[in-house]
């Protein structure tokens, strides 16, 4: 089981506990992420100011794993997104043929449309399955309750992610979590944006989004909120004070990543799943998991 | 070049049923942001009304509204491409300036930072730092 592994711009700077957990847990289940340094930035923030120098960017990532023989797994939504767009949009004949003129024009690889993009939660869901999951957990998390926010481009566009999961009744990160044999809560604000995207350009309607899932979650008294991409993470962790005195409240709320709680039921340490980085400390639950 | 993602003969199927409107949280939140609007606006051929309207930056493309339209229109796609209008008009945010700038300069959208990273345990990673450069010089060239 190899792939390349698609990092992103935000994960190795704003999330080097996603980071470290992530490879830490592909590591203990037996998959190989191999690292591309010819990977640049997916094309995401590019897609607002030219949509075509965006498609382009996408295209070249996904040309260079297509060169290397692997498909791709990833760790950030809007990545994931970008790139599966992108691999709808080429299987036009017409604009593939474009683009691969314009990628030749900068030394880039040709893409032909074989390979395959995933995000990492996806993957396990999907490939590696649950109940091999369940074959290494040792730690089983029985006590704890969490509320899982998904990430709108963790499977939205649908067409473009292949339908894989629901997105008014998002199902597998659930499954994930629950396999440790923790608690996942259904609750009416679960699919409601982090609003980390705007936060440069609408600030307080950001931070307003942002609020409203933070305060839900704070009063259902879950022991962290579960997220699946740096962005969304940043949102409510690294903002979690300055959202709260948008709103005039004090919150406390951990958030890990799916992977953090994974390799807590696999017996990783704290130290090999980042918590160290963890800004709203998890203390009660990792002490509990030791 | 928008013109190639922008499926104009869908465009007319929208009959402004207001489902993207309703079931958007920016919407909810702050009821000036209304993408059957946009839509409407852009469908009679008046997008140079949205150029200067800050509401086209107040979505976070969650794609609600697109998963839930009726006619499959793809909503939040447009009013990406009503964007990439609007900077080539010239109606920047001063995100996007930095933004940008960064992205020519490194090939990310965040720097990277390999002392942090060599702190954590993590090895270094090269930027690929005059990709984003050479893509924006191909397609400005064309223009």
């Amino acid at each position: 089981m190899r792939y390349a592994f698609y990092l992103g711009c935000a994960t190795p700077v704003k999330a080097l506990k996603y980071e470290i957990s992530t490879r830490n847990l592909a590591k203990i289940l037996g998959i190989e992420l191999v690292d591309i340094p010819e990977f640049s930035c997916c094309g995401f923030p590019v897609k607002s100011m030219d949509s075509f120098a965006a498609l382009l960017m996408a295209a070249r990532n996904l040309a260079i794993a297509e060169e290397k023989g692997m498909d791709i797994i990833g760790v950030c939504t809007g990545c994931m997104a970008i790139l599966s767009e992108a691999k709808e949009y080429l299987e036009d004949e017409k604009l593939r043929d474009k683009v691969n003129e314009k990628l030749k024009a900068i030394g880039a690889k040709e893409y032909t449309g074989r390979v395959k993009v995933k995000h990492f939660a996806r993957f396990l869901y999907e490939d590696y399955r649950l109940d091999r999951i369940r074959d290494k957990i040792v730690t089983p998390l029985a006590s704890l309750e969490f509320g899982i926010h998904y990430g709108c481009h963790y499977m939205k566009p649908t067409h473009a992610h292949g339908h894989f999961d629901d997105p008014s009744n998002p199902f597998t990160i659930d499954g994930l979590i629950n396999i440790t044999g923790a608690k996942t809560i259904n609750y009416p604000n679960k699919n409601l944006c982090c609003g980390l995207t705007i936060m440069g350009t609408a600030e307080d309607i950001s931070f307003r989004l942002a609020a409203e899932k933070l305060e839900y979650l704070s009063s259902r008294g879950v022991d962290a909120m579960v997220v699946a991409c740096p962005s969304c993470c940043i949102a409510y962790e690294n903002n979690q004070k300055l959202v709260g005195k948008r709103v005039g409240k004090e919150f406390n709320l951990p958030v890990l990543y799916f992977t953090q709680v994974i390799g807590l039921a696999m017996g990783l340490s704290e130290k090999d799943l980042g918590f160290e980085f963890n800004r709203i400390k998890a203390d009660k639950i990792t002490e509990k998991f030791k | 070049m928008y013109n190639e993602f922008f499926d104009r003969e869908k465009l007319k199927y929208c009959y402004q049923c207001g489902k993207c409107s309703s079931g958007c949280d920016i919407n909810r939140i702050d009821v000036s942001f209304q993408p059957h609007r946009l839509l409407h606006l852009i469908s009679i051929g008046a997008a140079d009304n949205l150029m200067e309207d800050a509401g086209l930056w107040k979505c976070t493309t969650c794609f609600t509204c697109s998963e839930r339209c009726p006619q499959g229109i793809k909503v939040t796609e447009i009013l990406w491409i009503a964007r990439t209008i609007a900077v080539k008009a010239g109606h920047i945010p001063e995100l996007l300036i930095t933004q940008k700038d960064i992205l020519l300069r490194t090939g990310r959208l965040i720097p990277m930072d390999n002392k942090k990273r060599g702190k954590a345990g993590l090895t270094a990673i090269q930027e690929e730092s005059s990709v984003v450069a050479r893509i924006f010089e191909i397609v400005e060239k064309e223009k």
